[in-house]
């Protein structure tokens, strides 16, 4: 099953999601993966990084850094496990900006890359951001960004069984 | 403890002040204007956020379980500020994501949350 967890900053989405990901993975006792999107530059990144490591520890995932084509770390997974992708506004953003990103054809190569992971999983949490209700004005690259992101967010909404919105620590369904 | 959130302008106050009519309009603290002291003692605030933003950093972490422990029956009204792109400035990052945390704390402790969209109230906890 696909379920997608989004919401904002600060939110508690990356907690219920991994509870979630813990219970689902227990129904069918499968490996556990976590599938890490955020690349490891500057300080406040390294201390975002760690308070996730602190989060999960103890939680039996074993990590795998995907920066970007998540079909490449997708066709890796051979033992039907349960996988926890953080984050996809990180992923989108690589995929726009690095040299080895897929620049224009970012949607489809992600989507690509879920079709993939939910083929050879058992169960998949994604967790994606809610980056689009802000009243500031944004220059045309962030605009972009934002059309893009959004694209991959109702792609995977589509696809999924369960969408939820993490509103501080509470889910609210948004599609089951 | 109850929590009224949702966008800038959609209505929280409006929509608490209907559903606590026991609680008179001079009980209700100005977030923005409230002595840091105020908080601890009030019946309810609005601009919750505001608040936040004039508490010093270091305070903030403590700022949920002070809030908890000293005046568990307050009626919190808040803007949600976290739905857009991070932004540049570092201290407003960190002020946005500190809003998110405190809120989830608080949001946990609540026997209820309501969440407002265009003056219209949805039960979200509770």
């Amino acid at each position: 099953m696909l379920h997608v967890v989004t919401g904002g900053s600060g939110s508690g989405k990356s907690a219920y999601a991994e509870t979630e990901l813990l219970r689902l993975a227990k129904q069918n006792n499968c490996k556990k993966y976590y599938i890490a999107t955020m690349e490891p530059f500057g300080e406040e990144t390294l201390k975002k990084i760690e308070r996730h490591r602190e989060m999960r520890k103890d939680k039996g995932f074993d990590t795998l850094e995907c920066y970007v084509n998540l079909k490449g770390t997708a066709e890796t997974m051979t033992d039907r496990p349960a996988v926890l992708l953080e984050c996809m506004s990180n992923l989108t953003a690589n995929e726009i900006y690095r040299p080895d990103g897929a620049g224009e054809r970012t949607v489809d190569r992600i989507v690509d890359g879920v079709q993939e992971l939910c083929g050879r999983c058992e169960h998949v949490v994604i967790v994606t951001n809610e980056v689009c209700s802000e009243c500031t004005r944004d220059s045309a690259d962030m605009n972009r960004y934002k059309k893009i992101l959004s694209e991959v967010n109702r792609r995977l909404a589509q696809k999924a069984d369960w969408v939820t919105e993490v509103v501080y620590g509470i889910p609210v369904e948004v599609k089951r | 403890m109850k929590m009224i959130i949702g966008g800038a302008y959609q209505g929280q106050l409006a929509w608490a002040k209907a559903h606590f009519p026991e609680i008179a309009d001079k009980d209700w603290m100005n977030g923005k204007e409230c002595k840091e002291t105020d908080i601890f003692t009030c019946k309810a605030i609005y601009g919750f956020h505001e608040y936040i933003r004039n508490v010093k950093e270091e305070q903030r972490a403590v700022l949920a379980d002070k809030l908890i422990h000293q005046n568990p029956g307050i009626v919190l009204v808040s803007d949600e500020i976290g739905y857009g792109l991070v932004p540049i400035d570092a201290a407003d990052r960190c002020y946005r994501e500190q809003v998110g945390r405190i809120c989830t704390e608080l949001a946990a402790f609540s026997d209820e949350v309501v969440r407002v969209v265009m003056g219209i109230g949805t039960k979200i906890k509770g």
